[in-house]
């Protein structure tokens, strides 16, 4: 069990990188991979893995984060299976300043590497080029009823769903090894998804047109 | 860390690609999971007719790092 000060130091690792990602500078793209990586790293992730910021060369407001070789390197997991993590990231201008928007996101849960064999995964698409919700879910599996479509072309409708949940969903319901223990895990977590839901973009779920 | 063998520069925790390491790795996994060109996957998915999407999240993500000029985009950028 992590005594309070070790607890109080990751939350205020957590806060910290959340200021620095909402403060809309050149310093957010690095807060977002550092974020990333310090919650899997807490949590999932396999100690010779880590997250990555992938770029083209040269000068450039937007980036990737991803696996360690960039979003097409899927992380690897306590389990021996995979996250597949592809985060588009660009500074913008609004009203109130550049800030940090994450254009799409994609994270998959998958057996092997190659994701063939995934097993359930989550975009959010801030601008849609095709008619499914621009958050939702996807399984891979049939359902029980025959001469029913295939579920694993089904988009189910969310609102956004955090990384942070995501971590909490391999943990709890796929049995997941963490690498620290529930009573630091969980509050760490909890703040950081806090913290997003204080600024992140929530789309609908039916295209007006 | 495993490597899928292309070039990198590595900053402070980026990975810094050239356009011609871009376009091969989306080409690379299009034809592999896609039976499709690089370019014809990118066109697909902007004319919304890419069924799903999401199995190539990785490779469409890898094309958000090029200009929005860039070629590979032709007359659907």
């Amino acid at each position: 069990m992590a005594t309070p000060p070790e607890l109080a130091k990751r939350l205020a690792r957590v806060r910290q990188l959340t200021d620095e990602y909402k403060a809309g500078d050149k310093r957010s793209f690095d807060a977002v991979r550092n974020l990333a990586d310090f919650l899997l790293r807490l949590t999932v992730l396999k100690p010779s893995g880590g997250v990555r910021l992938a770029s083209i060369q040269g000068p450039t407001k937007r980036f990737v984060a991803g696996g360690w070789n960039g979003p097409d390197d899927p992380l690897p997991l306590n389990d021996g299976k995979y996250l597949r993590l592809a985060i588009t990231l660009e500074l913008v201008e609004t009203k109130d300043g550049p800030r940090l928007k994450v254009f799409e996101s994609s994270i998959q849960y998958q057996a092997d590497r190659d994701g063939k064999d995934w097993i359930f995964r989550y975009d959010y698409l801030r601008y849609s080029p095709n008619p499914h919700p621009a958050a939702h879910l996807q399984i891979r599996g049939k359902l029980l009823r025959t001469g029913t479509r295939n579920i694993e072309r089904i988009h189910f409708p969310t609102s956004r769903v955090s990384l942070e949940a995501i971590i909490r969903l391999l943990v709890q319901e796929f049995g997941v090894k963490c690498n620290e223990d529930s009573g630091v895990w969980r509050p760490v977590l909890a703040e950081s998804e806090r913290l997003f839901f204080e600024i992140a973009h929530i789309p609908l779920s039916v295209f007006p047109v | 860390m495993k490597s899928n063998g292309t070039r990198k520069k590595n900053l402070n925790g980026v990975i810094e690609l050239t356009r011609k390491e871009i376009i091969e790795r989306i080409e690379h996994g299009a034809k592999r999971r896609m039976h499709c060109s690089a370019r014809n996957l990118v066109r697909l998915y902007r004319a919304g007719q890419l069924e799903d999407a999401g199995a190539v999240a990785d490779l469409l993500a890898l094309a958000n790092l090029l200009p929005d000029n860039d070629p590979l985009f032709g007359n659907a950028a």
